[in-house]
């Protein structure tokens, strides 16, 4: 399902040239889980990027649900992820001025889909806010952003899921909560997941893992 | 675009109107519209208003006079359009009665008369008015012939062949100054006697008239038909030309209906400025989500578009309606002040109001939405990613537009010249003093709330910029126009006394001139200046003869074909003023510069005149401006008395004399029968009317544009609010005291508002005299105190916004601050 060889990413900054991202190869089979970890600054969210084509990188190849990101541009790797890719990030994302159901639907209208209400709402029940789906991201806690968040990524039935710390803005006990709700409806969707984490104990819960540590790979558990 | 994409942006306006996410926008582009369609409906109406006053002195809208009858078909070209017409003869005649005699002018009326204005009689039971000629057998006889023949209201009076009644005088008659016979006593009769009158004969010396009016654009079709076929001797007649007063109050007013709605239209400019750099701010987290979604760059584009049309739909209709209410309740102000109803409004100036917000919206907003449409998706996932600017594109396209506006609504290229160098001017000394003022207080600043201020502004230095220049830009609109209304207006209103000239007495004789001057002195007129005045025909120029036919402007064409009033004299008057060359000695001509750009003559050109046979030629040596609205004698070429030394001359002059002794004009008129003279008391009344129309709406207008203008300065201080206010939960996180965040605020506050102030007011009294001296031609004089004022008042303004702020700030917790500061 995702697959990158020799990946890079090579940045000039201040003058100095500076590899944020050197050598990185691995191959996710559909339905499984990689969790990337590391300290700050060691390139996690970069490579998170490249893998779901929001950055190009300097080397290497990334296929996503069989497609060479390399041979698509910008357009084309926009389509590839609204057809195939959900996402979860650390600071929620949710667009302030829209409700929690508007926000679940936002993915739903971009594929012009006109279930878009219907849809939103039943994920909203699943994530046990349907009595908030008219409340604004600023009336919600972190843990119930976070869990609107989710449904928005799984609404659309995404192929895989790309989650950029989903706990590192919460609390332990909510942190824990949202994590097992994301494990739970990613196994019931059978949904390939790439979880960035600086959390030990929430990458053990993904079947292979990928540690890094100023932009290489020091250790490659596989699935 | 497909329809997904539009149904997704119509979702998502509506959203964005429910969370009040587009309010700052629509309210700029709501007050753009608002404001230009209420000024321009307004200053249309009353321009038009002012335009059919005007023709009042023409007794209709357009007026064709010819030597000779007119031919049927232009009254029927004008019949046609849906016109209404009327016809008259003009021409000197004897009349008699009581066994005497005078010379008169008599006016023959056929149809309804006047077309525009009033004619007033008064048959002893006070004054009425009427709309069309006398019965056949009645006539009607202005006082000067009354007292010349001591007619009384039912007498009999010989005209011609035929014996009439006098049915009542003549105490207003509206085209008398137009109508070159204003000199004489005056009779008007109806046209229907002319024939068996026996007046009408071989040589005899009649003007006749076709009068014409109706709706303003079929008048304007017809006039530019007529002015295709007429023939010598024919030429349309025009209140602008033969009144050069009344055209230089028209043509002021309308520059200063301009000039406003080009303030108004700066004002509205720079909020929308600031409204589409807010709103794209907010749009960069969902515009990268968008993408990051799945969206592509079409489809972003596509959606921002689509959003943005139906913002600008929604500000155009609310606009209109709010403008269109707007100027109705301003002529609602004004009615009473006002000598007719005003015309009906046109949509023109809301359609000119709609592309106007267009046109500063794709030119403003739309850069920075496109570069918006850029943002790199990764910024989901770092913040501090944004599109690449394009800065060069959005300046390149804001500049275009702008200046594009500006031309468009100054419709001067010189008004539109110093109002743009004023703006231009006053952004970029506003960047220059608000620099040095930053390095200067970060030296000797020593407090900590300075310290910090200094720090945050200098920390988001184009930020700062920005808002310093809109601020300037937006106190510059402001004190332009309580220069225009304090200064200019005034000076407008200065120009015209209420002991201006009123009389002209001409053709006396030299050795009169003492008899007169005496007659004057003992009849209590003062100033009456006796000058000398000889006609003459223009025949050569550099050695070519002159011909009329060759000027494409009509104009010119009718400038170049009549006799001058040529003069004399080498002091410069004190109310013309020498724009080239240098002043009269010897030998030579000094030539109305207006005039002389009409005709195209040029300093150095030598110009021949044929005076009374014998040729008067000379090289121009000045070119000099004429204060024609001072109602006092002037000319249009005047020379040196060495070329007149044998000419035939006659004396001219011009004063004031109070209406209620206007029949003393009869008397000096018996003792000097040789000596004309004109009333120009209409004229004067008309310009007078212009202006006190002109100065009570304007003013109007103006308390409406500095509303506006207000408005646009509270948006300005606003547009760093959200940094302020992170900034201001940081300091609170960090447990600053919020009287010390409130010191922070209001030194920065203080910082802009004072630079933005000083600057704002010196450019303001730079370009409003610029503006009063070479556009409006006012003799205006430096506003020293404005930019002290000015510096005031943008600190005051600056210390508003602070409190206002720091009461929502304590209102709220760092927290919520910290998660939500816009």
């Amino acid at each position: 399902m995702l697959e990158a060889q020799g990946l890079g990413k090579h940045v000039v900054a201040a003058n100095e040239a500076l590899d944020i991202l050197a050598d990185v190869s691995f191959g996710l089979p559909a339905g499984a889980s990689l969790a990337i970890v590391g300290a700050s600054g060691s390139g996690k969210s970069t490579l998170l990027s490249l893998l779901a084509g929001l950055d190009a990188p300097s080397r290497g190849t990334v296929r996503l649900a069989g497609e060479e990101l390399g041979t698509l541009d910008e357009d084309g790797r926009a389509l590839l992820r609204g057809r195939v890719a959900g996402f979860v990030f650390q600071s929620f994302q949710l667009l302030p001025e829209l409700s929690a159901l508007e926000n679940v639907m936002l993915p739903l209208e971009l594929a012009g889909r006109r279930d878009a209400a219907q849809v939103a709402g039943q994920w909203l029940d699943r994530v046990g806010l349907a009595a908030r789906r008219d409340h604004t991201p600023r009336t919600l806690s972190g843990g119930e952003q976070q869990r609107v968040a989710l449904a928005r990524a799984f609404a659309p039935g995404p192929q895989v899921l790309f989650a950029d710390e989903p706990t590192g803005s919460l609390d332990t006990h909510t942190g824990e909560r949202v994590a097992d709700l994301l494990f739970e409806l990613n196994a019931a969707s059978g949904t390939t997941l790439v979880l960035v984490t600086h959390d030990e104990r929430l990458a053990a819960r993904c079947g292979a893992r990928l540690r890094l540590a100023a932009g290489r790979v020091i250790e490659q558990v596989n699935a | 675009m497909k329809t997904a994409t539009l149904v997704l942006a119509w979702r998502q306006f509506l959203r964005g109107l429910r969370a009040g996410e587009h309010r700052t926008l629509i309210a700029a582009l709501t007050v753009t519209i608002a404001a230009l369609t209420a000024v321009g409906l307004f200053a249309g109406r009353v321009s038009g208003l002012l335009n059919s006053e005007a023709n009042n002195l023409l007794a209709a809208d357009a007026v064709v006079s010819a030597d000779q009858p007119l031919p049927a078909a232009l009254r029927q070209a004008a019949e046609a359009r849906g016109l209404t017409t009327s016809q008259t003869q003009t021409f000197p005649s004897m009349v008699s009665a009581n066994g005497d005699a005078a010379l008169s002018t008599l006016k023959a009326i056929a149809g309804p008369y006047p077309l525009r204005g009033t004619l007033t009689l008064n048959a002893g039971r006070g004054d009425y008015t009427v709309d069309a000629a006398p019965a056949p057998d009645v006539v009607w006889v202005d006082d000067r012939l009354a007292n010349r023949l001591r007619l009384k209201v039912g007498d009999a009076v010989r005209v011609g062949r035929l014996e009439m009644k006098v049915g009542a005088l003549i105490v207003r008659e509206p085209d008398i100054a137009v109508d070159f016979a204003g000199l004489q006593p005056r009779l008007i009769m109806n046209a229907e006697q002319l024939p068996q009158s026996g007046l009408i004969g071989f040589g005899s010396r009649i003007r006749y008239r076709l009068l014409v009016a109706g709706e303003a654009p079929a008048v304007a079709q017809w006039r530019a038909e007529v002015d295709q076929q007429l023939t010598r001797g024919q030429r349309l007649e025009d209140v602008r030309e033969s009144q050069p007063q009344v055209r230089r109050a028209l043509e002021r007013a309308e520059t200063f209906l301009r000039l406003v709605t080009l303030l108004a239209a700066t004002l509205a400019g720079t909020a929308v400025l600031l409204a589409a750099r807010r709103y794209s701010a907010k749009q960069a987290d969902a515009v990268a989500l968008f993408v990051t979604l799945g969206a592509t760059r079409a489809r972003i584009r596509g959606l921002l578009l689509a959003e943005l049309a139906l913002i600008f739909g929604l500000a155009a209709a609310l606009g209109g309606a709010i403008g269109w209410l707007t100027q109705e309740a301003l002529a609602l102000l004004v009615r009473d002040n006002l000598p007719d109803a005003l015309p009906l409004p046109t949509p023109w100036p809301w359609l000119a109001a709609c592309a106007l917000g267009l046109v500063l919206l794709a030119g403003v907003a739309g850069p920075t939405l496109m570069q918006l449409a850029r943002t790199p998706p990764a910024r989901v996932l770092r913040r501090e990613l944004t599109a690449p600017a394009r800065l060069w594109l959005s300046l390149l396209v804001t500049l275009g537009a702008a200046a594009a506006v500006f031309l468009w609504v100054a419709g001067d290229a010189r008004l539109a010249l110093y109002v743009a160098g004023g703006i231009v001017g006053a952004v970029a000394v506003s960047g220059l003093v608000g620099w040095l003022l930053l390095w200067l207080v970060s030296r000797f600043a020593n407090g900590f709330a300075a310290r910090i201020a200094l720090r945050q502004l200098a920390r988001r230095i184009w930020l700062s910029a920005a808002q310093l220049g809109a601020l300037a830009v937006g106190l510059l609109g402001l004190w332009l126009l309580t220069a225009v209304e304090r200064d200019l207006l005034s000076a407008w209103e200065r120009r015209l006394p209420a002991d201006a000239p009123n009389v002209f007495a001409f053709n006396i004789q030299p050795d009169q001139a003492r008899a007169f001057q005496d007659a004057l002195t003992a009849g209590q007129v003062k100033d009456a200046v006796l000058q000398p005045m000889i006609r003459g025909r223009w025949v050569e120029r550099n050695g070519q003869p002159v011909q009329p036919r060759g000027y494409d402007d009509e104009r010119a064409r009718r400038l170049a074909e009549r006799e001058f009033n040529l003069s004399w004299g080498e002091m410069l008057r004190e109310d013309n003023r020498l724009t080239a060359g240098k002043p009269l000695a010897g030998e030579g001509w000094s030539v109305e510069a207006g005039l002389a750009e009409t005709l195209g003559i040029r300093l150095g050109d030598t110009l021949t005149f044929d005076v009374a046979g014998t040729r008067v030629a000379g090289k121009v040596v000045n070119l000099r401006t004429v204060e024609w609205d001072s109602f006092r004698v002037n000319f249009f070429v005047v020379g040196t008395p060495a070329m007149f030394a044998d000419a035939p001359t006659s004396l001219i002059t011009s004063f004031h004399l109070p209406p209620e002794r206007r029949a003393e004009v009869a008397q000096w008129s018996r003792a000097f029968p040789n000596v004309t003279f004109i009333d120009v008391g209409e004229v004067l009344g008309e310009v007078r009317r212009v202006l006190g129309l002109s100065a009570s709406v304007l003013r109007l207008v103006f308390v409406f544009c500095l509303a506006a203008g207000v408005v646009v300065l509270l948006a300005a201080l606003e547009t760093s609010a959200p940094e302020r206010r992170r900034e201001a939960a940081v300091l609170r996180a960090l447990g600053a005291h919020s009287r010390q965040i409130a010191a922070i605020q209001w030194w920065e506050g203080a910082l802009i508002g004072a630079t933005a102030g000083l600057v704002a007011g010196l450019a303001a009294s730079v370009t409003g005299w610029a503006v009063g001296r070479q556009v409006l031609e006012l003799p205006v004089s430096f506003n020293a105190w404005l930019p002290l004022a000015s510096l005031l008042a943008g600190l005051v303004l600056a210390g508003g916004v602070t409190l206002w702020e720091r009461r929502r700030l304590s209102r709220e917790s760092a927290l919520g601050l910290l998660r939500d500061p816009s």
